[in-house]
């Protein structure tokens, strides 16, 4: 800051900066702390916010009555899943783009993005036709599939803005030295194409595992991940605050972390590079 | 160096991208198109006779239709407008000097990458719920009667629910956008005695016009699609008061079977999400160039 600002004025952002951060995120804060209550405690009115008796049973019973690690398995293996197979077709389409680019290529750019523009309900039907043929439905393996083509584009745009970065003198300067096309690879154009990579699996992670209209419309009981399972809670069974406040937590948590990390990542990855 | 050899070899390593998503673009495209002029409904096994445009004109004259686009554009229109000008005006506090910026980005970009199904259920039951919500404790304090948000207005509170989840990403883009603004710039206007919100209106506005854009139109894409927040807090309902054009082409395919009438509406979002869709590419495709 090359501007001399008044400690007063700085203390003021301060804490308007920090009210409204503590606002936006009191809801998930407010479901953290509710996780670690009883059910009465839950609803107690006047609301309880500290004070009460810490416990860790909803967790315990999240799990077993509802097998909860399986579900988040399930999560782990589609997102995941889907982003790897996703990396391995992606990486040769958005090298050779970004490294040799033709006259087209800017064309197969918009295409590839455009297919991203089809909304998911205006191929819910045939979709959920063919899985039903193939057997395709309330499995983990239709899923990776349907999550790797939605997330292929975002992928594929991601890699290439970070390839493109890559400069390619240097190559020239490495074929001076005598490097041949394998060492030119993997010693100087890998390394620096990694945390591009590093940075585009993180955020298709965490768009997978939010993703919430096919994981609704193609699981049931065996398959689902956790966005399918913690709609379950929806039915209304008495007092489950505490507990539907476990499951939230358990299923957020990691990709609240992960995210906190991709920050930076995120902006570029889903405007499409247009604001880095 | 693009011989002829490293474009045959480039085609080669493109073209498998190419060609899964040319199918996954096309067979279910067609087959929707091809469903969509069927008499054809799960329940009802037998022939899948040809009736042309029957089920669009189904479709399109349905009451839960028209209910459906008024409430699609009041979703989407409503959740960019609060998260337009929340996140500008967070993104202006953010830029500010202050202690803890690091922790409050923190805080304030936490609901994006909050599952849909469980913000939606985390604001249904602990905070809109009329009996032990929290909103309804605060309301019985001030002494005023619980309201049922998502019986009264259930469409407000979806877009409550859904601008939650979108304000960080607003305010993200835009608060990058800012930082990346000629501080000295400001300084000269400000030495030349330019008020802040003229400041504001003639350096900042324009700097951010682009980010505004992307977010408009990313968000827009998104926001066509909004489906989780509705089938967890409120069916579509009381009636059509929530539905959206995605919820009403879920309950005409998966829940009342009919093949036809819900490949009809798929064909209807996805005419309009393309005229969306239009712009969007128009814009990124410009910013390729720079």
């Amino acid at each position: 800051m090359s501007r001399a600002v008044k400690p007063q004025r700085k203390a003021l952002n301060t804490v308007l900066a920090w009210g409204m951060g503590l606002l936006i995120f009191f809801p998930i804060l407010w479901t953290v702390l509710t996780s670690f209550k009883t059910e009465a405690e839950a609803i107690a009115d006047p609301p309880i916010w500290f004070n009460f008796s810490w416990t860790l049973e909803n967790y315990f019973t999240v799990q077993e009555r509802s097998n909860y690690f399986r579900h988040f398995w399930n999560s782990v293996v589609i997102s995941v899943g889907s982003t790897l197979i996703g990396l391995i077709i992606a990486v040769p389409a958005a090298w050779a783009m970004a490294f040799v680019p033709g006259k087209r290529t800017k064309d197969v750019l918009m295409w590839m993005l455009s297919t991203k523009m089809l909304p998911p309900v205006g191929v819910l039907v045939p979709l959920y036709l063919i899985f039903r043929d193939l057997g395709l439905l309330d499995t983990r393996i239709g899923l990776v599939f349907v999550l790797t083509m939605i997330n292929l584009p975002i992928i594929i745009w991601m890699l290439y803005t970070y390839f493109r970065e890559i400069p390619v003198d240097i190559l020239e300067a490495a074929r001076m030295d005598g490097a041949g096309l394998r060492d030119e690879v993997v010693h100087v154009l890998l390394p620096m194409a990694v945390p591009g990579m590093a940075s585009t699996v993180l955020l298709n992670i965490i768009l997978a595992w939010n993703e919430a209209f096919w994981t609704l419309n193609l699981t049931a009981a065996k398959a689902a991940p956790l966005t399918a399972f913690i709609a379950s809670y929806s039915s209304p069974e008495g007092l489950f605050y505490a507990k539907l406040s476990a499951a939230s937590t358990m299923a957020i948590a990691p990709i609240l972390i992960m995210g906190w990390f991709s920050q930076k990542q995120l902006v570029r990855g889903l405007t499409f590079g247009a604001v880095k | 160096m693009s011989t002829k050899a490293s474009r045959a070899a480039a085609r080669l390593m493109i073209s498998p991208s190419v060609i899964l998503l040319l199918g996954w673009m096309l067979i279910p495209l067609g087959m929707t198109l091809y469903f969509s002029v069927l008499r054809y409904n799960l329940l009802m096994p037998g022939d899948n006779p040809f009736v042309g445009f029957e089920n669009y004109s189904y479709f399109l004259t349905d009451p839960g239709f028209t209910a459906a686009i008024w409430n699609t554009l009041a979703l989407v229109l409503g959740v960019l407008v609060i998260t337009i000008v929340g996140g500008i005006l967070l993104a202006l506090l953010l830029d500010q000097p202050m202690w803890g910026q690091g922790i409050v980005r923190i805080l304030v970009i936490a609901p994006f990458f909050v599952m849909p199904t469980v913000s939606a259920l985390v604001w249904k039951n602990m905070f809109l719920n009329p009996v032990n919500g929290l909103f309804a404790h605060l309301f019985k304090a001030l002494g005023l009667t619980p309201y049922d948000f998502l019986a009264q207005a259930p469409l407000a509170s979806i877009i409550g629910i859904v601008a939650w989840q979108w304000l960080p990403f607003a305010t993200l883009i835009l608060l990058t956008a800012l930082q990346s603004l000629d501080s000295e710039q400001l300084e000269a206007a400000e030495m030349d005695g330019a008020s802040p919100l003229s400041r504001f209106r003639f350096i900042m506005l324009p700097h951010l016009a682009r980010a505004i854009t992307v977010v408009i139109l990313i968000q827009t894409i998104f926001l066509l699609s909004v489906f989780a927040e509705i089938l967890v807090t409120t069916n579509g309902g009381p009636g059509y008061a929530s539905t959206n054009l995605t919820y009403l082409i879920y309950v005409q395919s998966l829940l009342q079977y009919d093949v036809g009438m819900g490949s009809a509406g798929g064909v209807v979002a996805i005419i309009l999400a393309n005229i969306v869709a239009i712009f969007l590419m128009r814009m990124i495709g410009k910013n390729l160039e720079t």
